[in-house]
């Protein structure tokens, strides 16, 4: 598809602008959700399926009226119809097609708007494929879900109405941030906004539960695909977030405990307890109560964290617009808040555990531990980020709550965690001797302290990395060692080599195994965020034929060129690399001005290798071509995104599962284990 | 075991002594200490300004000049307020920073430990049950065993 000649943008959709018919459509959706949130409730209420079944069909209509109304908006961008505001603002008529696209949600009306299309679409979706679920669970759910439709469809209706006129075109939009026009930014936010918009199925399926008295395991069963899909949207949108950082931003970094990033991270920590804790739910029937308030607590976090990051409340580097909407989100967050907790207290009763704990070292303590952490995590993030707001509030003075304060706060949390990442795997269910336990722990901490003593030996000289790099081999030998206890049952059992033995064991029990290896994603993960102890950074001012050193390497600066495309002046610096006397590679960094925003931007450049990146970047540029160099070296920092690969590997294999059913967990053997029963 | 643990404990702790760096770094180290006047939301090391660039050369000239760590953040909070320390200070208002952190945690577990106790201790104190099944329990195993059944044939799929 041509999207762009002699940087003239091309329409693709081969339509002129469509916007006139967006805002009927947006409103038109409005009254689809509305109605179908009031049929599903009487058909609820008044145990009348055609009631309910109407209610959904409209769910449906609000679902396409809404993808009509983002059709619209896009058609509007790719005609350059710059009487609509939001295109105005955010593209111009040199923007490529891609950027014209991903425009769509660069700004707050936008970003809205993507979230009510993924929010109806997955709602219809989810609404109709839950066939199999009892009907008034569903009828109930397709209430709270069109609810949620119509808070959003509100919102773009009256203060965020992407579809709002100028009084007058402008000849040409002001364009796209710069920062935006990056690759990772085509599929980061919709990544993100899935997981955000996928939580709420569970959560509507959940507040249907209470609503319906069906209190046993159904909810859980219907959303469960659903839990995991959001999980892992938001899991590799936060990780694409990082990597955009990581490129774009040129401060050599993937993370700085922004409100914005810190706004996704909240609901992805309670969530995560959320995962873990529905486990014991289905094996023992318990926490259900802890469940239902866990679902309710990562939506209002998913909402709080576009709250915070719309509202204009918190300044981040990611706010790239704000707006009036944030005066909404605080009332209906109490109203979810109250609403949620007041629901959870009146069914109290029926919600207690049908089964106890047959011991305290058991698997199911090692589940109430993980979610201990994982809500320590995110309060203490949660109150970093509004701890300046409360401050100021009761003191009238401004204090910064910045990355070392997270560091400091969150990491040792975050390496308790991978500790019991290593440990609950170990552990069987219901009941474990303490022998037992030791007796299995022992190749997994002998091999922790190898580590820790050769990297010691080696010159690792930070007290946190080390204890980091001992964790990670302790939890890689701990879930490693499940993989080999499993596949030496079938090796045994059926003659198989080791290779089919594992695949075996691995398809035998998909759920389990594609956990732990979403386990080893992570600890290749924190792996590269262990390797940060050794980051070096040098920057210095150099003229063509200058270098500077940077560990192990020589950077030598041969000149610069500069160019012209329709969108901005390109400075490329030439960066020749070596190392000793041995040539590395060329680098070429720029740094460059954006004509239709009027901004200039740093393009860094990276050599990436598994041991550690070269990472430069040019902070200024004078008229005699000398500029100013800052280098990186990030040791480990490839571990991340291989990690973060290994993760969604994991997702697929733990999605492809079957769903769960309530099965009691057989009574504990001597030393039982699950992988080898 | 348990003696070797401590003694990698205490090779950690001896490593961990540092060494002197040079002043580039030292300036790194406080301008990740630091906020940004220039940006919103950003350490000064992170931002990507003009100004905060000349910023970071000054604190590296003063750390070449001999001035401590102290004297430097005492400059950079005359200058541009207390707001600039990007780690609330441990008194006065800064210090209930860290307080809810720490008691959230602790809450947590306590509250945790506690529940678990309380489910333990019922466990213990229950009388055996009989093995003979009721009809109603003989009906809800029927159930998940057909749940069972259903979910394995249907493995796979999307629900």
């Amino acid at each position: 598809m041509p999207l762009e000649v002699q940087g003239q943008s091309l329409n693709p959709l081969g339509l002129g602008s469509l916007a006139g018919l967006g805002r009927p459509s947006l409103l038109t959706a409005l009254a689809f959700a509305a109605a179908g949130a009031v049929l599903c409730l009487l058909g609820a209420r008044k145990a009348r399926r055609d009631l309910s079944d109407a209610g959904i069909r409209a769910s449906v209509a609000a679902a396409a009226f809404t993808v009509f109304a983002t059709f619209c908006l896009l058609t509007a961008f790719f005609a350059h119809d710059f009487s609509i505001a939001y295109v105005a603002s955010y593209s111009s008529r040199s923007l490529t097609g891609a950027y014209t696209f991903s425009a769509l949600w660069g700004g707050m009306e936008g970003s809205l708007l993507l979230w009510a299309l993924l929010l109806t679409v997955l709602g219809a979706i989810a609404l109709r494929r839950a066939s199999s679920a009892p009907r008034d669970l569903v009828a109930w759910a397709g209430a709270v879900f069109s609810s949620i439709s119509c808070f959003f469809l509100f919102l773009l209706a009256v203060p965020a109405d992407p579809f709002a006129r100028l009084a007058t075109a402008p000849a040409d939009g002001q364009g796209l941030n710069p920062l935006l026009q990056s690759p990772g930014m085509l599929i980061h936010p919709p990544l993100l906004y899935l997981g955000f918009v996928g939580f709420s199925i569970p959560f509507a399926f959940g507040v249907a539960a209470l609503l319906s008295k069906r209190l046993d395991d159904e909810w859980l069963r219907a959303t469960r695909r659903w839990t995991l899909l959001a999980w892992s949207s938001l899991s590799i949108g936060i990780v694409l977030g990082g990597a955009w950082a990581y490129t774009e931003l040129g401060w050599g970094g993937y993370w700085a405990w922004d409100p914005v990033e810190n706004a996704s991270f909240m609901p992805w920590l309670t969530a995560t307890a959320f995962l873990h804790s529905i486990v014991i739910q289905e094996k023992r029937r318990m926490l259900k109560v802890w469940n239902l308030s866990l679902i309710l607590l990562t939506y209002v976090l998913a909402v709080f964290g576009t709250f915070l990051t719309r509202s204009g409340i918190l300044s981040s580097i990611h706010t790239f617009s704000e707006g009036d909407v944030g005066k909404y989100f605080l009332p209906y967050l109490a109203l979810v808040l109250i609403a949620g907790i007041a629901l959870i207290a009146t069914r109290r009763d029926a919600l207690s555990s049908e089964n106890r704990l047959d011991s305290l070292l058991s698997r199911e303590s090692a589940f109430i531990a993980n979610n201990v952490l994982f809500l320590a995590a995110a309060f203490t993030v949660l109150w970093g980020t509004v701890y300046p707001i409360v401050n100021e509030w009761l003191t009238g003075l401004r204090l910064s709550v910045g990355p070392p304060f997270f560091n400091r706060a969150f990491i040792p949390i975050g390496l308790a965690i991978i500790a019991l990442t290593g440990l609950g795997p170990l552990i069987s269910w219901r009941r474990m001797r303490a022998a037992g336990l030791l007796r299995l722990l022992r190749v997994p901490l002998a091999i922790a302290v190898a580590v820790v003593a050769a990297l010691g030996l080696g010159g690792v000289d930070s007290f946190g990395a080390l204890l980091a790099f001992g964790l990670c081999a302790f939890t890689a030998t701990a879930v490693g060692s499940e993989f080999v206890r499993g596949s030496r049952v079938h090796r045994r059992r059926e003659a198989l080599s080791w290779p089919a033995a594992l695949s075996r064991t691995v398809a035998r029990n998909r759920r389990r195994y594609g956990g732990y290896v979403v386990h080893l994603g992570v600890v290749l993960i924190v792996i590269g965020f262990a390797g940060g102890w050794a980051k070096v950074e040098r920057s210095r001012e150099l003229d063509p034929g200058e270098s500077m050193r940077i560990g192990a390497y020589a950077l030598s600066y041969e000149g610069l060129r500069s160019s012209e495309t329709p969108e901005k002046q390109v400075n490329d610096a030439a960066i020749r690399v070596t190392r000793g006397s041995e040539p590395v590679t060329m680098l070429h960094p720029q740094r460059n001005f954006h004509l239709a925003s009027r901004q200039t931007q740093s393009e860094v450049a990276i050599r990436t290798t598994p041991l550690e990146d070269l990472y430069v970047v040019v902070t200024a540029v004078d008229a005699d071509s000398a500029i100013v160099l800052r280098a990186f070296v990030n040791p480990l920092t490839w571990w991340i995104w291989a990690g973060a690969l290994v993760m969604l590997g994991g997702m697929g294999v733990l999605m492809s599962g079957p769903s769960p059913v309530t099965v009691p967990v057989p009574a504990p053997r001597r030393l039982s284990h699950a992988a080898a029963s | 075991m348990v003696r070797a643990i401590a003694a990698a404990v205490a090779c950690l702790i001896l490593l961990a002594s540092p060494a002197a760096a040079a002043p580039e770094d030292v300036a790194n180290d406080i301008s990740n200490e630091i906020m940004s006047p220039f940006c919103d939301g950003v350490t000064l090391h992170d931002c990507p300004s003009q100004e905060a660039l000349e910023l970071r050369n000054r604190i590296e000239a003063w750390v070449s000049e001999g001035q401590s760590r102290t004297q430097i953040m005492s400059h950079l909070e005359r200058e541009f307020g207390a707001g600039i320390r990007a780690v609330p200070p441990a008194e006065g208002a800064g210090f209930v920073a860290w307080i809810p952190p720490l008691v959230a945690l602790a809450a947590g577990a306590a509250g945790a430990w506690a529940i678990v106790r309380k489910w333990s201790r019922r466990t213990q104190a229950a009388p055996r049950v009989s093995v003979t099944m009721t009809s109603e329990e003989g009906h809800r195993l029927d159930q998940e065993l057909a749940m069972l059944r259903a979910a394995a044939s249907r493995e796979g799929e999307w629900p």
